[in-house]
């Protein structure tokens, strides 16, 4: 079948390019402004997705990973008393003050445990035996710091609250939603250099038996902690998320981006097409006098639709991949996943179909009469 | 001749302009048969084009009534649309042709739109495009076509679903004198060829010549 739709767009390059311009944006813009909220949220919960905890013990309303408050260490004994438990230990995770070099102070994030390697935290060690951090005051530090704290090499010293540690390993990918740098220390060396911390812990780890139901142990667990918030690790990673997006208005921020994104390609793709319809209404007059109806008219129009979405969302997609690289050169990651990148090509072809039917109302009312008309 | 491909029986036509009615058509009744060339003749505003657009039902008449290859006519929008798509084929004084489309895609397009679509429709078009001489052209873009080949080619896509009735308005206008006279002959040969009825409304007097009636019309009815 020929295809009036495709000839035309394509006959008219300039209009066209200009349509695939305006869709492309509109995906870019999604793609990319919501790749990289998804990314941020990714830090917002890389430990909890990384560590081996199926169910976290938290204090009472504690609202994110990073920001945690203290309670008694002992509750660990009861949660490893609960049925289903395999193993459950004590997370501190606290900011600590950390000297640097230059003799300036920042703020990093301190994830202590006794045995990292039981919950594989660090998840990405570059450097260094996570084990040898119970021996003496020794920290594994995330390259990620070096953007804040500049370069550093194992073997070098630093004073975190006035104690020098000696850094014994790096890691990757280990960053907090805050930008604070994780550092990664024993259990006992945290609680020894903060008074606020002894006896006490941030979290409480529990891995569950095979074949247990996490579920149920977690509403076990609360039942016998009642002055403690338990989260699977699903939930606790979806209350992590959702404190940054509603709390520091991020979630609000992203979705006005996003319709405005839409908003621009509604408005690039329905003013082409209707000003194509305009400059076409004799030929379709003609369609209609061969006997055409409004139906094969609309077909057009959505055919042509359909083509700018599809072109559109092609290069949006490749201008947003080719983002990627210089976003990482900043350490922001842009994260599409397949069925995100799908939503957003249905989005596109709802938003240029939409699009189209402003022309629709145009094209209705013309009578195949004009044919006759000079 | 043959038996009459159209007919239009007493037929009016109305239109309201503003708090006035303007009658353009009044009475009027006229029959085409099948292999017969009618032109119509008359000045502007006296009507001829509108009776065309209800020969070729994309009007329906105030009063009166229309048949096209044996069957009356009904009123109602997608009736008249079916008549069109089956029955007529038209030409224009613009040629109306899709600038965007290759000789053969117009003609093909005109068959899609009639239902006939693949390869049967390429070949079809291809057979309609020979028909008016223009077998070398297939490929070409309208701008790329002189006015009498773009004039063939509206009548090619005309010729597509072998209506029995062509209604062909001011064909010849934009066309100098001898191509307008090739292009008169075509509609001649089309209509004595495939006993079709061939309505052509013009100002040309060439066509008489090859018009087997040429009726005047005048304020609305027609002339003796």
């Amino acid at each position: 079948m020929v295809s009036l739709a495709r000839k035309n767009l394509l006959h008219d390059r300039l209009r066209f390019v200009i349509t695939v311009a305006g869709v492309a944006f509109a995906v870019t813009l999604v793609l990319v402004q919501v790749g990289l909220f998804m990314g941020l949220l990714d830090k917002a919960t890389v430990t909890i997705q990384n560590a081996r905890a199926d169910i976290w013990v938290t204090s009472k309303q504690t609202p994110n990973v990073d920001f945690a408050h203290t309670f008694p260490e002992t509750t660990v004994l009861r949660v490893r008393g609960v049925p289903g438990v395999e193993r459950a230990d004590n997370l501190i995770v606290a900011f600590m003050n950390i000297q640097l070099p230059s003799g300036a102070e920042e703020g990093c994030l301190v994830y202590a445990l006794h045995d990292f390697p039981a919950w594989s935290l660090p998840w990405a060690v570059e450097e260094g035996d996570v084990r040898d951090l119970r021996r003496g005051f020794s920290i594994f530090m995330d390259r990620s710091a070096e953007r804040r704290f500049g370069p550093f090499a194992v073997g070098e010293h630093r004073e975190i609250l006035g104690r020098r540690f000696r850094i014994i390993g790096s890691t990757r990918g280990a960053a907090s939603f805050t930008t604070a740098p994780i550092v990664f220390m024993d259990y006992r060396r945290a609680q020894e250099l903060n008074q606020t911390l002894q006896q006490r812990t941030s979290y409480v780890l529990v891995k569950t038996a095979p074949g247990a139901d996490p579920e149920a142990v977690a509403a076990e667990i609360r039942r016998i902690a009642p002055f403690n918030d338990v989260y699977t690790r699903s939930e606790w990673a979806a209350r992590s998320r959702k404190y940054w997006v509603v709390s520091t208005g991020l979630g609000m921020n992203m979705g006005v981006t996003v319709f405005l994104g839409i908003l621009v390609g509604i408005v690039v793709v329905a003013q082409t097409l209707y000003t194509s319809a305009v400059e076409h209404v004799k030929e379709f007059g003609t369609v209609k006098a061969i006997g055409g109806s409004n139906r094969d008219i609309y077909r057009i129009l959505g055919e042509q639709a359909l083509i700018a979405a599809v072109a559109g969302f092609v290069v949006g997609g490749l201008l947003s991949m080719a983002m990627r690289p210089a976003m990482a050169r900043l350490h922001l990651s842009v994260m599409v996943s397949p069925q995100f990148a799908a939503a957003v090509f249905v989005g596109t072809v709802l938003m240029c179909l939409g699009a189209a039917m402003v022309s629709f109302r145009r094209v209705a009312g013309i009578d195949p009469a004009l044919v006759f008309r000079a | 001749m043959s038996e009459r491909v159209l007919a239009v029986a007493d037929v009016t036509k109305t239109f309201e302009e503003g708090s006035q009615r303007v009658e353009v058509l009044r009475g009027i009744s006229l029959a085409v048969a099948g292999g017969e060339v009618v032109a119509l003749e008359g000045p502007s505003g006296s009507g001829k084009t509108t009776l065309l657009s209800i020969m070729g039902c994309i009007l329906t008449p105030s009063s009166g009534s229309v048949e096209v290859a044996g069957r009356r006519v009904d009123g109602r929008p997608h009736a008249l649309r079916e008549v069109r798509r089956r029955s007529i084929g038209f030409v224009f004084q613009q040629y109306n042709l899709f600038p965007a489309l290759t000789a053969l895609e117009n003609v093909e397009y005109a068959l899609n739109v009639k239902g006939l679509e693949g390869e049967r429709a390429r070949a079809e078009a291809a057979r309609a495009l020979d028909r008016v001489g223009l077998a070398d052209r297939l490929h070409f873009l309208p701008r790329d076509l002189s006015g009498g080949q773009k004039q063939r080619v509206a009548i090619a896509r005309a010729l597509a679903g072998s209506p029995p009735v062509i209604l062909a308005d001011e064909p010849t206008a934009n066309l100098d004198s001898a191509v307008g006279a090739q292009v008169l002959e075509l509609f001649r040969a089309l209509a004595v060829d495939d006993g079709r009825g061939v309505v052509v409304v013009t100002h040309d007097p060439k066509v008489r010549a090859v018009a087997d009636r040429v009726i005047g019309i005048r304020d609305g009815l027609l002339a003796a």
